[in-house]
């Protein structure tokens, strides 16, 4: 590997070159206007995100009930938590919930953008965008108390109309398999209207004469989505897992209002162990501890998944 | 070396930065924090009263104010009506408030709550109920000492009491017709409950469930181990108290009470509450009651009033959401929870509690005493939504329009089984309730689970009841 750093001794002899060039006033009125334009989100960024993470790692460090004043715990909160089976348990759920729901959600918004991207009067087009769109602008908490009734196994739709051809009631939110499976098939439903929107973006941005000369060439039906449409979609792609994981690394409504993380254990995750043992057990602490190994958590796919993009995602 | 990353004036440079950044932090460090009530016209002087929202209706409230302003038209009042879907919602907010230094000075509490606040939080009434005895013994003489006894943590007194919900059966009359069975008798057992069961679900269709129940402390298990003669934790009562049993109770009335409950050893693998999950999954299993539910029981008021329920616990307050929901009053009637061991009660009760952190103490107290007359809660509870604490107040001519026939039954728990309790809420309530909730769920998936199920309980029980919350 190429060592890129500059020598010291090279920098001291240019530097007094540089300095005697100074910077042209229009320059530094570009770059003070700009700076004025970055500051609004810089400020915003630091308020809102720096200073609760860095308040969320110092804050695991403590033990604080809210009533009585803080106490310095050391590393006593991540001892905790590491002990905890309901933590553990808690990632392990998240995991699973995140891989078969991010999965799920792209190829259903890419199954579905890819046919809405075939031949289709304006108007069709239009009318699937916003449906698959809408549920994207409801509140998670009243789709799942709407689905909550939809799925209840005595008495739920849902098993109505499944009984009616003969099938016997399934524990949709009462069974370990069943919740979990559930609260994914809500969860999709309602998010993959937005893999779906970046996706027809990204179709739309694909030069209508790649295709053309692919076809040329002999590419049609799947060959010319694997060869063609893939690969110049790849960074949408990339957008949409980012985002859909993260996401869904942070599920909590859901299963929250569905099933309450259960039965047993089975969906509850890793931010509802946060809230839980924040304002139900009111330990700030140990909550903050798991906040911050979640942050590192998703810190971490996201890095592997930039990483990986470099071999797989390509750029026109 | 010369072959240097950083030049001695960077080095500099930054390092200044660093002494800048370190400063700033040190003087914001320093500085005293910030809270919500620094906001400008936050803190108006008022005495914050903070109310579960759905508690109360509004011309309820609006008459609670009035009332205070008529009466003490010096101490300026607000009610703080926090909105939550059930008491761990509803406490989750009061401490966010708290958090932000906007703590109110009096805390709607119920039993769920009472020794959490009562630890951490609450300051002991018993100085001002001492000064005040001769005004406030009117309102013990309509009290129900066991209400007055669950309000109490290590002898001292942190609520009066002012509402309360005894878990007892709400029975489908048109279910009953249905299924040709008479209105159970004061004294069913068990085994009368389950043949009731059985004889309901017989004369319905497959869409019908005979027994709901959802899955919480208060109307889920519990009463099963009350009614088997357990608990889910060992009970004991603290000692003291006498201050107030002597001052306003007879002798008779004030027997075996004292300072208040005490909810210790986990006792999941008792054989009296493996007894009561063998029975709940045994129902489960025959198709004669629902899988446990999580959450409140918001949709049993439709499946009840349609039929296609036939038995639930709940409390006074159902009477005026069946009658909301369209039910008549000859609809349902009410009936004691079936014995088995014993047909001990449960029940859960309510009052403000007052803040520690309150600068109105006696202004506090002014209201609590206000809350507590008979008046005030006859303004306040006119729609049946919850059993007064104050007897004389459970009057057929409250019923008439709502219902139930029996409703008698809703105070006489209290006097018909003077061993009824609160249901189990140390100061580790939290903790304990999530345990009971994730364990019942996968103990009753079937008749094997319980065994495993329970003995998962006992040690997360034993886990949480050794925090010191």
């Amino acid at each position: 590997m190429t060592d890129t750093r500059i020598p010291a001794a090279r920098t001291r002899a240019a530097r007094p070159a540089a300095a005697a060039v100074r910077r042209p006033a229009r320059e530094r009125g570009t770059r003070l206007l700009a700076a004025v334009f970055l500051a609004p989100t810089v400020v915003g960024i630091v308020v809102f995100t720096v200073v609760p993470i860095i308040g969320s790692v110092v804050l695991s460090l403590f033990r604080w009930n809210v009533i009585d004043a803080p106490g310095f715990a050391g590393a006593a909160n991540y001892r905790e938590v590491f002990s905890d089976a309901t933590v553990l348990v808690s990632f392990r759920n998240t995991l699973v919930f995140m891989i078969f729901a991010v999965a799920a959600q792209l190829l259903i918004a890419l199954a579905l953008a890819l046919t809405l991207n075939g031949r289709m009067p304006g108007w069709l087009r239009s009318v699937f965008r916003s449906a698959f769109f809408f549920p994207l602008v409801l509140s998670a908490a009243s789709v799942s108390v709407v689905m909550k009734y939809l799925f209840n196994q005595d008495f739920g739709v849902v098993n109505w109309l499944i009984g009616v051809f003969g099938v016997a009631p399934v524990p949709w939110l009462t069974s370990e398999h069943g919740a979990m499976a559930t609260v994914i098939l809500v969860y999709v439903w309602q998010q993959f209207g937005f893999s779906f929107l970046l996706f027809v973006g990204g179709l739309n941005n694909i030069p209508k004469e790649i295709h053309e000369a692919a076809a040329l060439d002999g590419a049609t039906g799947l060959r010319k989505h694997l060869a063609v449409t893939l690969p110049l979609l790849s960074p949408t792609l990339l957008v949409a897992s980012v985002v859909g994981i993260i996401n869904a690394l942070q599920v909590f409504e859901q299963p929250y209002v569905l099933t309450d993380g259960g039965p047993g254990d089975s969906t509850r995750t890793v931010v509802m162990v946060i809230y839980e043992k924040a304002f139900e057990q009111l330990r700030f602490g140990e909550a903050s501890a798991v906040g911050v190994l979640l942050f590192v958590l998703i810190m971490a796919v996201t890095a592997v998944q930039f990483r990986l993009s470099r071999r797989f995602v390509h750029y026109q | 070396m010369t072959d240097s990353l950083f030049s001695r004036r960077a080095l500099l440079r930054y390092g200044a930065y660093g002494a800048g950044a370190a400063a700033l932090a040190g003087t914001a460090a320093s500085w005293d924090r910030l809270t919500g009530a620094d906001i400008p016209g936050r803190d108006d002087g008022s005495l914050v009263v903070a109310t579960l929202g759905s508690a109360f209706a509004p011309a309820g409230v609006r008459a609670l104010v009035d009332g205070f302003r008529t009466l003490h038209p010096d101490i300026k009042l607000r009610i703080n009506a926090v909105q939550a879907v059930d008491w761990s919602d509803f406490f989750a907010k009061i401490l966010t408030q708290i958090a932000a230094g906007t703590a109110p000075d009096l805390v709607y509490v119920a039993t769920e709550g009472v020794q959490l606040f009562a630890r951490h939080l609450g300051v002991p009434l018993d100085r001002w109920v001492r000064r005040d005895a001769a005004e406030l013994r009117e309102y013990f003489a309509d009290v129900h000492p066991s209400l007055v006894e669950s309000m109490m943590y290590e002898g001292s007194l942190y609520q009066l009491p002012i509402e309360f919900n005894a878990a007892d059966m709400y029975l489908n009359t048109r279910v009953l017709r249905r299924a040709g069975a008479d209105f159970p008798a004061a004294d069913w057992t068990r085994d009368d409950f389950t043949a009731l069961l059985r004889r309901m679900k017989q004369a319905s269709d497959s869409r019908f469930t005979p027994y709901f129940w959802t899955n919480r402390l208060w109307g889920g298990v519990v009463p099963w181990l009350f009614a088997n003669g357990t608990n889910l934790l060992a009970e004991s009562k603290a000692p003291g108290g006498s201050w107030l049993w002597d001052a306003f109770y007879p002798a008779q009335r004030r027997q075996g009470r004292g300072g208040g409950f005490r909810w210790t050893t986990p006792q999941a693998t008792a054989d009296g509450v493996v007894e009561a999950y063998d029975y709940l999954a045994a129902l489960v299993r025959d198709g004669l009651c629902t899988r446990p539910e999580g959450g409140n029981g918001q949709n049993l008021i439709g499946v009840f009033s349609t039929g296609r329920v036939g038995v639930t616990p709940a409390g006074g307050f159902w009477a005026g959401g069946l009658h909301l929901a369209g039910m008549r009053a000859d609809g349902f009637d009410v009936q004691y929870f079936p014995r088995r061991h014993t047909q001990r009660h449960q029940f859960g009760a309510a009052g403000y509690a007052l803040l520690r952190t309150s600068k109105q103490q006696d202004a506090a107290w002014e209201f609590i005493k206000y809350s507590a007359r008979r008046d005030t809660l006859s303004r306040l509870f006119t729609t049946n939504q919850t059993t007064p604490a104050r007897r004389s107040m459970l009057t057929a001519a409250r019923y008439r329009e709502t219902g139930p026939a029996h409703w008698r039954v809703f105070y006489d728990t209290l006097d018909r089984f003077p061993d009824t309790g609160p249901i189990p809420a140390p100061p580790q309530v939290a903790e304990v309730t999530q345990v009971l909730l994730k364990h019942t769920g996968t103990a009753l998936a079937s008749p094997r689970s319980v065994g495993p199920a329970l003995r998962r309980m006992q040690g997360d029980l034993e886990r949480a009841m050794e925090r010191d919350v």
